[in-house]
């Protein structure tokens, strides 16, 4: 049967995606398949011990003290850098937004925590850290050991998180304030808008799609962070910083449990899937409202 | 069905890491030469002596070439390299372990039962009575010890006026040290969450008369909690510092060096560095075994690492594998790096040559007789996991070492019981 030259036209879109469909299926949906079928399975792998155990591993899971405290540390993280990452880029941002002298050159050095290879930041605040010889822990911190102290070292992770991802809030919100026409606070001035009104009520309503993409991207980074905590402290004191990665690359790694780590990973994945169906819930109710 | 469960496993460390394993794979023969490979960590800067005793054995072996391939110097790292690479069947033929592997990969098949080339009893013979037993599993040898680390004692020799032999001894130099130099710190060593907290708290733990010995590990004894008690006694009075809560070995080593501490846990590396040219103690540093509660030696956490050969390697290259490891296991072979690279001879027989064994080595020698292994088991790195936590915990004071070793066990006989 010849088809209709319509029809052709109706797949010949589909024909042309399908390259890109089947590059994407096997780099992101075949690994995450695969992890979920191997998440199902008691796989240890020295012991060549393998064999189904249907959802065993989900159960074990609801009983391990572990992974609720890594999942509580995930989120104490993430609730704590979040947030502060958000205002402090907001500041930024306004600050590298306003006609300041020296702003481009200020908006290159304000980019380098960002740009530093995170294992090299988390190394060099380790040194800060020392309680002997750092700049921080040996003056401020009067010799505290922040990194082998509870809660502490916690806090430590999140500091060098604020440090190195505030610029990348304040490059996503910077955007968002240059995409403003110049004529709406021009008009907001004419009409005699003082500085806070202007900012309450124009540039922050105007840059909320902004925020939400940032705040959707550090939610998600912070949900999964890993090589900065792994430097400075591999998850400890007595894993009171050991996040749901950690743990996954521990179990997985090191204990070479691939069945329990393979669970661990999709916990970790459907824990950042529902942060990220959240925000887009969020996205597209915002912007049916302003349509 | 092998092989379709390990391309699961590579797509799984994929997601899981988003690292690519890489296998660099030795090709086949040209010029109908064997092509071995060799796959190890670099043991210095200078390559040319390592070079040199493989190009000796090429010497020797016409129709032999050697192929190296590197590892990542750090231990977690190479072992993830090794548990993708060996069980998706790498083509590598001679490798090193750290001897806490040897059990584990021997479990797994992935290493070769080189009983029929090195008996038992000569391993035992020939070799430190530690590193001879991590070599052997259930009687049969599967690697053969290659050089060899022990924890010991450092102390300033300016400031005690020997070593400490007992617990009571080290806390009481420490403190009349510091009457005599205030700016002076009292004993460091490694708290931090790490394979070395494991090393550390066991010398505590031996240090009390206790035993980890391998079937049924029972690590909740009145000497464990003894020995983490007395750890974390130094830390509350002042005896460590804080530091070593976080502190590793070249966080200890620093601080040692500069001249800040009285005494040091580490393993031998820090000698040379402590005796360089530049170093501020330079001279006025000694060695000894660890300290214990009744004033016997210590018994020193032994490290190191071996050579075996890989169980997937083709019969055709085996035997030449096998020579290769027996060639780079030889005395000549365990002076070269013990000169080269500073890296302590496993065999017996290397301490007997005055002549070109370095000074310190063979002042080590009885330390090293001495040191004992972790435990020998299959399960030592699910086992070290729970330990890292709960020590960790107890050296803190998160929990009382009772409650930190109630949980170890808890957890020790939860991950042996699933897997057997």
């Amino acid at each position: 049967m010849k088809m209709s030259p319509a029809a052709s036209e109706r797949y010949q879109p589909y024909a042309l995606v399908a390259p890109t469909v089947a590059v994407l299926l096997s780099v992101a949906a075949y690994p995450v398949l695969a992890t979920l079928w191997l998440s199902l399975h008691r796989l240890i792998i020295v012991f060549h011990d393998r064999r189904f155990v249907g959802l065993a591993n989900y159960a074990s899971l609801f009983g391990d003290g572990r992974f609720w405290s890594s999942l509580g540390n995930t989120c104490y993280f993430a609730g704590a850098a979040v947030p502060a990452e958000l205002v402090l880029g907001l500041l930024l941002a306004l600050l590298l937004d306003s006609a300041i002298r020296g702003r481009s050159a200020l908006r290159a050095v304000v980019l380098l925590p960002w740009a530093a290879p995170t294992v090299i930041s988390a190394k060099i605040w380790m040194y800060l850290f020392n309680p002997q010889s750092g700049p921080i822990g040996a003056t401020v911190l009067h010799g505290v050991d922040w990194l082998g102290t509870p809660p502490y070292a916690m806090w430590a992770a999140i500091l060098l998180d604020i440090w190195k991802t505030t610029p990348f809030v304040a490059l996503l919100l910077l955007a968002g304030l240059q995409a403003i026409p110049t004529s709406v606070p021009e008009a907001a001035q004419v009409d005699g808008a003082s500085t806070w009104r202007m900012l309450w009520q124009i540039k922050l309503p105007l840059i909320r799609r902004s925020i939400v993409v940032a705040l959707l991207f550090r939610t998600l980074d912070a949900f999964r962070v890993f090589d900065s905590i792994y430097v400075l402290t591999q998850g400890g004191p007595a894993n009171t910083t050991e996040t749901l990665s950690i743990y996954t690359y521990k179990t997985l790694m090191k204990a070479g449990d691939f069945g329990y780590g393979s669970t661990l990973a999709v916990a970790t994945f459907l824990s950042i899937v529902s942060i990220s169906l959240l925000y887009l819930v969020a996205l597209r109710s915002r912007i049916a409202e302003r349509a | 069905m092998l092989a379709h469960r390990r391309r699961w496993l590579a797509a799984m460390s994929l997601l899981a890491l988003g690292a690519t394993a890489c296998r660099d794979v030795g090709q086949a023969d040209s010029r109908g030469q064997m092509r071995l490979v060799f796959k190890y960590q670099p043991l210095g800067p200078d390559p040319a002596p390592m070079r040199d005793l493989l190009a000796d054995f090429e010497r020797q072996h016409r129709n032999v070439e050697i192929a190296t391939e590197q590892l990542p110097n750090d231990a977690d790292s190479a072992l993830q390299y090794f548990l993708t690479a060996l069980e998706a069947g790498a083509d590598f033929d001679v490798l090193v372990v750290d001897i806490i592997w040897v059990p584990m990969f021997a479990r797994a098949g992935w290493i070769a039962d080189l009983s029929q080339e090195f008996p038992a009893e000569l391993i035992r013979g020939d070799f430190l009575a530690g590193a001879a037993e991590a070599a052997i599993v259930e009687g049969r040898v599967f690697a053969v010890p290659w050089y060899t680390d022990v924890g010991l004692l450092y102390y300033r020799t300016d400031l005690v006026p020997r070593a400490p032999r007992t617990y009571a001894e080290l806390e009481q130099f420490a403190a009349e040290a510091h009457r005599k130099e205030p700016s002076v710190q009292g004993y460091l060593w490694q708290g931090r969450q790490y394979e070395g907290l494991v090393c550390n708290a066991l010398e505590a733990i031996w240090g009390f008369g206790g035993t980890t010995e391998t079937e049924q590990l029972r690590i909740d004894s009145p000497a464990a909690r003894a020995g983490l008690g007395y750890l974390r006694s130094l830390l509350r009075g002042g005896v460590s510092p804080s530091s070593v809560q976080s502190a590793s070995e070249e966080d200890s080593r620093r601080v040692f060096q500069s001249g800040k501490a009285v005494f040091m846990r580490n393993w031998p590396y820090a000698w040379n560095e402590a005796q360089a040219e530049d170093s501020p103690i330079r001279g006025r540093v000694g060695f000894a075994p660890l300290p214990t509660a009744k004033g016997e030696p210590g018994h020193g956490a032994l490290g190191g690492w071996q050579l075996a050969v890989n169980a997937r390697s083709p019969p055709a290259r085996r035997a030449a594998a096998t020579r290769l490891v027996a060639h780079l296991t030889s005395v000549q072979a365990n002076l070269s790096l013990a000169t080269a690279y500073g890296r302590r001879p496993a065999r017996r027989a290397a301490y007997q040559d005055v002549s070109s064994l370095p000074s310190f080595d063979k002042a080590l020698y009885p330390i090293l007789q001495n040191a004992r292994p972790r435990p020998l088991t299959p399960y030592y790195n699910l086992i070290s996991d729970a330990l890292q936590s709960e020590f960790s915990a107890a050296i803190v004071g998160i929990r009382e070492p009772e409650q930190a070793l109630r949980r170890a066990q808890q957890q020790i006989n939860r991950l042996t019981a699933a897997v057997q």
